[in-house]
């Protein structure tokens, strides 16, 4: 089986590694959820693997904030219309896990609406034993977009930066990779000196997926290209002259943008990892950094101090000009689009605090996503509906985690150390 | 693999009239003027095709740095000892999302200027920092900024540019924890080790 064999990589990746693991506080819900009740996946036959589903997608299903999740005492064989309906529950998962031979199980699951009683979806599938949690994810984002008709961002993966500062004060930087859940999560890179920035590549297959990242092992800053799904080495960029950093992948996967310092003057170029080919995106004395592109790739939104002060700019890709956007306050930087394109996540500087803020591109309406004093990094879910972004939470840095509409959200946190610079991957195989 | 490097422009003025011509007008980066070519036999040095409207150079601070002979550390050690007990500081301070150099800095710019050219064979690392504020990106670039507007000043004096090597750690390297003005003003500065 093909899934299997990258999950072994995978959990062969992962052993005995304890660190950068975070915990899910659930911060708030939506006014109105959705109740759903999940049924425990019975075990037939021998197998005794996969005990954990129903639980990872009760968890998934809660922590979107969007539905109130009960677990039921026992496992459902029929389907009492009457008693859930008495219960306020709409929608019942059920399902059950056989085991086929030693590392192969079958699993079916159904998911049942109870105010209209009807089936919305049932399913069989083979997994391997170590593909029950990535099945949980996928099954997750099945029972939300039949629920919701909206696509699900559970079957996705989050990179995040840890710091940890040792009895003598000397810190130790971690790059971090987990399942959207922060389940599962993994530490390869351990540095002393700072590592920054980390950012999925765009790719849909496990041996594609990379991640660019700045870090300063060679005493500056440079960019750096890991394969965490295969066993190959830390690609560095060539050694630009002054700063490397701020990389952020083109929606094909196949080219960056970073900001390089030439000659100290700090503008964005596109580094195409095949061709090894630099082109000059920006041509200006100010700085020019943190750039991202649209999901389309026809845009790109970056941040300059240009006018004087650090505002946010965006150049359309197809006729080269270059427009500012942002107009309220006096710092605004480090936008990201919205998956549909229509919006930019960005940090706003509102008094003396920095926080997270939502700009309508058309309208240049401005929502303020974030009530903190140094909130940054935000990033979109990849459906677009949660933002995810660096906060502090009693003088340390945590994730913070908002809905876009609504008022959901939920925290990551690290019970050793800091947690920084969140990054969430496009949907997955 | 040929890498060009440039040389800074070189003038030669005396230290006074290059001060005050520098606060006459506001320290702004200037273009290179002179090319060097030199072989970069640097390990795992990655051969990159720059495609670009205009020409384009490589500059390699560091490769050309390690063409200055190195100062044996006991002698840089009772050299720079010196120099700390003239006062001179080894960390200037900077205003919030401010690169101008004060009054006061480019004196203690102007000592150091003076001890490089007294000592030929001590080499000088700006490091450039930031406070928190704001994002780690831009504070990175900030403060490659305000270490490059010290070495400005550096590079008006014959020989001296390519003795000094220029890098930012932005926001990653605070010398205060505290999250509080007091705290800021101490993390926003440019510090000068001599190697």
């Amino acid at each position: 089986m093909k899934l299997s064999r990258w999950l072994a990589l995978f959990l062969t990746l992962g052993v005995g590694i304890a660190h950068g693991v975070l915990e899910i506080t659930v911060v708030k819900k939506d006014e109105n959820t959705f109740p759903v009740a999940i049924s425990p996946f019975k075990l037939m036959g021998q197998g005794t693997q996969g005990k954990g589903i129903a639980k990872i997608i009760h968890d998934n299903l809660e922590r979107s904030g969007r539905f109130d999740v009960i677990i039921a005492d026992a496992p459902v064989d029929e389907v009492d219309v009457g008693y859930w309906k008495k219960q306020n529950i709409e929608a019942l998962v059920t399902g059950s896990i056989e085991q086929e031979s030693e590392e192969i199980y079958r699993l079916s699951v159904r998911l049942f609406d109870i105010y209209s009683n009807t089936n919305l979806f049932t399913r069989s599938t083979r997994v391997h034993i170590n593909g029950f949690r990535k099945v949980a994810h996928q099954l997750s984002d099945h029972i939300y977009e039949s629920l919701l008709g909206e696509n699900g961002s559970f079957n996705t993966l989050l990179t995040y930066i840890t710091v940890k500062e040792d009895a003598k004060g000397k810190k130790y930087y971690r790059l971090n990779i987990s399942d959207s859940d922060a389940m599962n999560a993994k530490s390869r890179i351990k540095l002393s000196t700072p590592i920054l920035s980390p950012v999925w590549s765009p790719d849909y297959r496990f041996k594609d997926k990379k991640i660019a990242y700045v870090s300063f092992q060679n005493e500056r800053s440079e960019v750096f290209i890991w394969h965490p799904f295969v066993r190959k080495k830390i690609e560095k960029l060539p050694r630009f002259d002054g700063i490397a950093s701020s990389p952020s992948w083109h929606p094909n996967g196949k080219s960056l943008v970073l900001t390089l310092s030439k000659n100290g003057n700090k503008d964005i170029y596109s580094y195409h990892l095949a061709s090894k080919q630099l082109t000059r995106l920006t041509h200006h004395k100010a700085i020019d950094t943190e750039a991202s592109y649209s999901a389309d790739g026809k845009r790109l939104v970056f941040t300059s101090n240009r006018s004087g002060q650090v505002q946010i700019y965006i150049k359309n890709l197809t006729n080269n000009q270059i427009n500012r956007i942002t107009f309220t306050g006096r710092y605004n930087a480090k936008a990201v689009f919205s998956p549909n394109g229509e919006h930019l996540a960005l940090v706003h500087r509102i008094d003396n605090d920095y926080r997270i803020a939502m700009l309508d591109i058309k309208t240049q309406e401005l929502s303020m996503m974030s009530n903190g004093v140094l909130d940054e990094s935000p990033y979109f879910s990849p459906n677009g509906d949660m933002i995810i972004f660096s906060a502090h939470r009693d003088g340390k840095g945590v994730l913070s985690v908002v809905s876009v509409k609504g008022s959901r959200s939920y925290e990551l946190s690290s019970h050793d150390g800091e947690v920084r610079e969140p990054n969430w991957s496009t949907n997955l195989e | 693999m040929k890498m060009i490097i440039i040389l800074p422009l070189v003038v030669s003025l005396s230290a006074c009239s290059t001060l005050d011509k520098v606060f006459k007008s506001k320290p702004k980066l200037k273009p290179n003027t002179n090319k060097v070519i030199i072989e970069d036999k640097s390990e795992g040095a990655i051969n990159a095709v720059v495609r670009e409207q205009s020409t384009f150079e490589w500059s390699e601070s560091n490769e050309l740095s390690a063409k200055v002979a190195t100062m044996p550390e006991s002698a840089r050690e009772s050299a720079v000892s010196v120099l700390k007990d003239n006062d001179t500081k080894l960390v200037l301070y900077f205003d919030y999302d401010a690169i101008e150099i004060s009054k006061e800095n480019a004196q203690e710019i102007e000592k150091h200027i003076q001890f490089m050219q007294a000592n030929p064979s001590i080499r000088l690392r700006i490091e450039g920092h930031a406070d928190e504020r704001g994002t780690r990106d831009y504070n990175l670039a900030l403060g490659e900024n305000r270490a490059l507007s010290v070495k400005e000043i550096f590079g008006f004096y014959e020989g001296l540019g390519a003795r000094i090597e220029v890098i930012s750690y932005g926001e990653e390297n605070p010398q205060s924890k505290m999250s509080d003005e007091v705290g800021w003003q101490e993390n926003r500065r440019v510090e000068f080790i001599y190697q």
